[in-house]
């Protein structure tokens, strides 16, 4: 490769990140300028009384607070149900499938992974009405169906990225444990896994944000416009990203349409605090893992 | 050092054949190895030392697309076992054959938790034994002088040589009866190696070692046997040395 090449490809390389950091300050700095005026306890809490809106004494009607517990117990829930399984089908895959069996799943969560949000949330919707015929009237779109078509929607991410950091540990890591007589699932639990946590949670922050953010399943599974806050994992709820969609498409004034960068605020600041919390919990499994003395 | 067979034998290797991907590794070799001798195996590049290696403690069983036929036996308590009997599990045969790597591997903890690794695998809780196991260990590898006083400390922070020394030492605390190194000295400096040649010939009083090595200068100071592996068999010592 000759020098200006070279230069054309570092520079090209610079531009993107520049273009991309750019990007990203833009939208977050409009964000902040246009909702920065409206961030306030009434923004969340609107007529009702802060420590009776947070000890669930009184509902909040005009306000944010149902929506973002909605969307706090919204995100816990589907990652929940898909960290475990994600990272099974992680371990499975790297671990203990044979070449062929490899290539058909990986084949398959490719295809889940490249399925329209839309689709997965048609798929939650029949899901719900198939349980309320044949298991329980009780059931209908709620946070419980919402969750696991989320989950459906994250789990490849999981998995790819679970396999991905196991399959790219260097040989050596992988064969110390054995050599020391560790059994395969020993050196799994013991080494592999500790030594790929890293990897694994770039999946689980992945899945973090994409619950949180995703609109179009949860229009078709269980959220709307006023709810309150969820009772239990069978009710309806409310959730910051379809509170967005609402506002933007739905607003009759300037003021209104600023409670909608006032919400997007929010659920920034509820994925940074929910990416920290992953983040604190992977140095603590590391540490726990490998430095515990 | 001598080329042929002497003494008591440890290992038995009968018409060992090895594949990878299709391709013919080692094929039909035979061999016997001494007890508590240093058989040095040496060879060029890629004709399977490591590998013939890996076949002793069934680390290969772990490598996709890899295939093995022939038999190998070892002497445990006085009788030899055919390791490769389904009543035989890996992990029982790897505490009593030890292995050490090319390049150094503890594991991202601190230095007695990397020694009294192999000792919690096996099941063993006894904070008091293990301490004791531990401190045995790094004595045995030459290092307990020179950790005493940082066992907390994490055992990447060591310098090449201590820390071989110290996968020397997490692989004696288990008490193995083989010791399987390959190419040990290769990533370290001279003064490092010395050290661990120094601790190689101590250990064969009491375990069987086979090493892997390139150097004939070290070859010659350690081993009591040497072992030529060329186009996939063995050949005789005499013939490597011309």
């Amino acid at each position: 490769m000759n020098k200006t090449t070279e230069n054309i490809i570092a520079g090209f390389s610079w531009l993107s990140t520049i273009l991309l950091l750019g990007a990203i300050i833009s939208i977050t700095g409009y964000l902040c300028i246009k909702g920065y005026s409206v961030l306030d306890f009434r923004l969340i809490f609107g007529d009702t009384k802060v420590f009776d809106a947070l000890l669930l004494r009184k509902q909040v009607f005009n306000g944010l607070f149902p929506a973002i517990a909605g969307t706090l117990v919204l995100v816990i829930t589907s990652v929940v149900w898909a960290i475990p399984v994600g990272i099974a089908t992680g371990i499975y895959l790297a671990e203990y499938a044979n070449t062929a069996v490899k290539g058909i799943f990986n084949l398959l969560f490719d295809i889940l992974a490249g399925i329209p949000s839309i689709v997965i949330g048609l798929f939650g919707f029949a899901l719900a009405v198939f349980l309320h015929k044949h298991v329980s009237q009780a059931i209908k779109p709620c946070l419980l169906i919402s969750s696991i078509a989320l989950a459906f929607l994250v789990l490849p991410y999981i998995i790819r990225t679970t396999q991905v950091a196991l399959e790219g540990l260097p040989e050596d890591i992988r064969l110390s444990a054995l050599a020391l007589g560790a059994t395969k699932l020993q050196n799994i639990a013991f080494v592999l896994l500790p030594k790929s946590l890293s990897g694994i949670m770039s999946g689980v922050i992945l899945a973090i944000g994409r619950c949180a953010e995703d609109t179009a399943v949860i229009m078709l599974t269980g959220v709307v416009a006023t709810a309150g806050i969820p009772r239990s994992l069978l009710s309806a709820y409310e959730a910051l990203p379809f509170h967005i969609y609402f506002v933007s498409s739905q607003y009759t004034t300037p003021e209104e349409l600023q409670t909608g960068y006032g919400a997007s605020i929010i659920l920034l600041a509820i994925c940074v605090v929910l990416f920290s919390i992953a983040f604190f919990i992977k140095r603590r499994l590391t540490y726990m893992a490998f430095y515990r003395t | 050092m001598n080329t042929g067979e002497q003494g008591n034998i440890k290992i038995k290797v009968n018409n060992l054949t090895f594949s990878y991907r299709g391709r013919q590794i080692l094929s039909d070799i035979s061999e016997r190895f001494e007890e508590y001798a240093v058989t040095a195996i040496i060879g060029p590049s890629g004709v399977g030392k490591s590998t013939f290696l890996m076949t002793l403690n069934r680390l290969w069983e772990n490598i996709p697309e890899a295939h093995m036929s022939g038999k190998v036996e070892i002497k445990f308590d006085g009788r030899f076992t055919d390791i490769y009997d389904r009543s035989f599990l890996p992990s029982n045969l790897r505490r009593l054959v030890g292995t050490v790597f090319q390049k150094p591997n503890p594991l991202p903890m601190s230095i007695f938790r990397n020694i009294a690794f192999p000792l919690k695998l096996s099941g063993v809780r006894n904070k008091s034994i293990i301490a004791f196991k531990v401190e045995e260990a790094l004595k045995r590898a030459y290092l307990w002088e020179e950790v005493k006083d940082r066992l907390s400390q994490n055992a990447l922070a060591l310098s090449g040589g201590q820390q071989q020394r110290l996968c020397i030492a997490r692989s004696l605390v288990l008490e193995p009866e083989v010791l399987l190194l390959d190419e040990p000295t290769s990533s370290l400096d001279e003064k490092a190696a010395e050290v661990i040649e120094e601790l190689i010939l101590h250990l064969k009083e009491r375990i069987t070692i086979l090493v892997v090595s390139h150097y004939l200068d070290q070859v010659k100071r350690i081993a009591d046997r040497v072992v030529q592996f060329s186009g996939g068999g063995i050949k005789p010592f005499a013939a490597a040395m011309e």
